[in-house]
């Protein structure tokens, strides 16, 4: 078998294959834009609600626990968190680091008000409320 | 060294190297807290310390690119870089920017840090990878485009070549993608929909078109393969890259509460994702078989080997694993994608940054090949680094496995932490082959001093 | 590019020769495995759901399909017939035949259009069942193919009437058929799969 191979048509292939999936990208960013509403249960997603993600992020849960399974994989899985452990639990749980345990690890104190905790606490029912297509498998997270 | 310009590589690659080495301690530190949960609490907790692990990784990893751009860029285009003098004052921006960043995550509490720059205006912070503050994004937009500016106007002025142009099309992607990182939605699904526009599309996207310039640059050199061939191939891999790793940034939308369909999408098109890195090793080891010439830094050769293996290990057998939707079911979030995310990394970036370092930086301290004693304990330092990462993704995927087994697939599932109780033994394991990179680590810092008698001259 | 080649030079007589480029044939296998990969999912999710896929499978126009069948396959043999055409250096006919293999394959877009617009009414998304998701993802996957497989024509006719291509320099428009027969070869097994099959 022999057959010509030329640089030009290796350079064309690479455009137009590139755009081409991009554009595919795009449509079912397109088509995953309109489906969101009847998964991403927005209507949980209150004042209280984003208070929480803004607390969430500016304490950098992420940087030791996952949400939805992404972020570091040091401490318990938090997507589920509202369902695992109630609302009660999770604000004393808060207030109660660290627990100083030797030779365990640590979560940091944030002192956080109590209003702060509503509102964390109102963005992990937000977020237990997704659909994520059943994940994770158990309760453990 | 052809071009004079050039030499503002030099301090690039430096300070890639020893912010590398920052990464490295600060991963050390966080292994240990796995196993001792309190170590160094409360000075750096664990969260602060990954921060700096991650945030240096990509730090570093764009020093070593744009050090890259300013070496290759000129030889390409066989003309003086734009400005160098723009390429010197954007580095010292660009390392004390970091170094401050740095310094901001170790030394004030993030929710303060948040508050001191602006986080209340646009909040843009506390989300995986992106933790930098505000003016930080900004400074980098900042540097990148004034990057871009200096390298498109060499290019624009000399040769095009086709090295220079896939170079310059994954830059600018890099450049264009990071804004997504200033788009921070309420909505959590969306957060994380955008969120991997810039994560995923990066790595498995236009980074793998700086990765396959790079990789092609310095085969040219040691090799001396015509440049048509090595050419073609290049377009052919990234072709094969950017078709997969668009559409499979799917793998990452099958539980974060996007459309089920994406598992099907993501499954198939990520199934499909190790075939650009199997051809780039195919084509590394070809090119070097049909070598039609020795060169003398045996060193380079060997990292640009080692980047074509690593980089299909890592990200392509290792991201196959666990890349199908069924299994991705019980494996997301566990060890197992902290074990493909170190060898990716490390295989695909790590090793292609080091692979131009060591081709170019004798070149650049006026010399074609570092003396042999030199060579030697480079290529140990490759032994050791790569072989320890390989321990350290054997023993995460041990860890992940009975992780994924304890607390997922059992009837009775145990808690996180009872889980994690179970792991120690894989910790500890990782812990020592961390230890063994490290020493890597020290040995390719160690070559850099060493002299011998006999240096290969620079080649006319 | 082959200009280079001269006409006479390349082959020995009976050396097997491939037609179009070495890089369209490594893309055209990838894509034939990502189809290839799509239908055996098709395949292997049908197993479990056989009645609702046969089920919302009737509610498909297979009139719809056999006539664009025809169109794909008829728009294949003019390229054929337009690469025949051009070796002879009758680059006025071959255009013709590109021309009309255009229509043809313009026409497959119409039908589709058709087709998804009342899916649409009806309801039907990517994630109203297995089988739309399924139904929709390869047609829409193909049908942008076609699409692309389209630029690519026209891109072919305006070379062809400027006279780019000749007998020993056909690297361009071979390369540009192969993979519009492809996009044939790829609906040839789509339409009985989905359309047909049950």
């Amino acid at each position: 078998m022999s057959g010509v191979f030329t640089k030009a048509m290796a350079r064309n292939i690479f455009y137009g294959g590139s755009v081409f999936f991009f554009l595919l990208f795009l449509a079912l960013t397109f088509d995953t834009e309109r489906e969101l509403p009847n998964r991403d249960n927005r209507a949980e997603l209150t004042e209280s609600a984003k208070a929480g993600k803004h607390i969430w992020e500016t304490r950098n849960c992420i940087g030791c626990h996952t949400l939805l399974g992404e972020g570091a994989y040091f401490a318990p899985e938090l997507g589920n968190v509202y369902e695992r452990r109630g609302p009660e639990f999770i604000k004393a749980w808060i207030q109660a680091q660290p627990t100083g345990a030797p030779g365990r690890r640590q979560m940091p104190q944030f002192h956080l008000t109590d209003e702060e905790l509503d509102e964390l606490v109102a963005f992990f029912k937000y977020t237990n409320g997704i659909n994520t297509a059943n994940w994770p498998p158990n309760i453990e997270g | 060294m052809q071009y004079k310009s050039q030499a503002v590589a030099m301090p690039y690659f430096i300070a890639a190297i020893g912010l590398f080495v920052g990464q490295i301690i600060f991963g050390l530190i966080m292994g240990l807290q796995y196993i001792i949960g309190d170590f160094l609490f409360p000075a750096i907790p664990f969260n602060i310390a990954r921060m700096v692990h991650t945030n240096l990784l990509i730090v570093w990893l764009l020093f070593g690119f744009m050090g890259a751009a300013y070496y290759m860029v000129p030889e390409e285009a066989e003309t003086e870089l734009a400005s160098p003098k723009l390429a010197l004052g954007l580095f010292w921006i660009f390392l004390v920017a970091g170094a401050l960043t740095i310094v901001g995550y170790l030394l004030v509490p993030y929710e303060t840090l948040a508050e001191m720059t602006g986080n209340n205006i646009l909040a843009t912070m506390g989300r995986e990878f992106l933790e930098q503050p505000l003016i930080t994004k900004v400074g980098i937009v900042v540097v990148v485009l004034g990057f871009l500016f200096n390298i498109s106007l060499t290019v624009l002025k000399g040769r095009k070549t086709a090295v220079s142009m896939v170079l310059l099309l994954g830059l600018w992607g890099l450049a264009i993608f990071f804004l997504f990182s200033f788009y921070n939605p309420d909505n959590l699904v969306r957060d994380k929909f955008y969120w991997w526009w810039v994560v995923h599309l990066w790595v498995e996207g236009v980074w793998e078109l700086i990765m396959a310039a790079l990789l092609a640059f310095v085969l040219i050199k040691v090799t001396g393969v015509d440049r048509e061939v090595i050419e073609k191939w290049l377009y052919v891999i990234i072709t094969l890259a950017l078709v997969t790793g668009i559409i499979g940034t799917g793998h990452h939308y099958f539980w974060i509460g996007a459309p089920e369909y994406w598992q099907w999408w993501g499954s198939i098109f990520s199934a499909l994702e190790p075939l650009p890195f199997f051809a780039m090793t195919v084509f590394a080891f070809n090119m070097v078989n049909r070598r039609r010439r020795e060169h003398p830094n045996k060193a380079a050769v060997l990292w640009a080997l080692g980047t074509g293996v690593m980089a299909f290990l890592g990200a392509g057998v290792w991201g196959f694993l666990h890349t199908l939707a069924p299994v991705n079911y019980f494996t997301h979030g566990s060890q197992i994608t902290a074990a493909h995310g170190h060898m990716a990394f490390y295989g695909a970036y790590v090793m292609v940054v080091l692979t131009i370092i060591s081709y170019a930086m004798p070149i650049l301290r006026g010399r074609a090949a570092n003396p042999e004693r030199a060579q030697v304990l480079e290529m140990w330092a490759f032994w050791l680094m790569t072989v320890g990462m390989v321990f350290i993704t054997l023993f995460l995927t041990a860890a992940g496995i009975l992780q994924v087994w304890l607390q997922r697939v059992s009837d009775t599932p145990m808690s996180y932490m009872a889980t994690q109780d179970q792991l120690m033994l894989f910790y500890w394991m990782r812990e020592w082959a961390g230890v063994m990179f490290f020493v890597g680590l020290l040995c390719y810092l160690v070559s850099f001093f060493v002299k011998g008698g006999t240096a290969t001259p620079a080649r006319a | 590019m082959n200009t280079t080649h001269s006409p006479a030079a390349p082959q020995p007589a009976h050396a097997p020769r491939l037609a179009g480029d070495l890089a369209i044939w490594i893309f055209i296998l990838a894509e034939l495995l990502a189809f290839g990969v799509f239908f055996a999912a098709y395949a292997f999710t049908r197993a479990s759901n056989v009645a609702l896929f046969d089920a919302e499978q009737l509610a498909l126009s297979r009139n719809a399909g056999a006539l664009n069948t025809v169109l794909l396959l008829t728009a294949g043999y003019f390229v054929v017939r337009a690469v025949q055409a051009a070796e002879h250096a009758a680059d006025r006919i071959a255009g013709h035949w590109l021309a009309a293999a255009i229509a043809c394959g313009t026409g497959f877009l119409a039908v589709k259009m058709f087709e998804y617009a009342h899916a649409f009414q009806a309801d039907i998304s990517l994630s109203s069942s297995p089988f739309h998701m399924f139904y929709l993802s390869l047609t829409f996957f193909h049908f942008m193919h076609v699409i692309l497989g389209l630029v690519i024509l026209i891109a072919l006719w305006k070379n062809v009437r400027a006279g780019r291509y000749r007998l020993g320099d056909m690297n361009g428009l071979e390369t540009g058929a192969a993979y519009w027969h492809m996009v044939d070869l790829v609906w040839l097994v789509l339409f009985p799969l989905v359309y047909v099959i049950h």
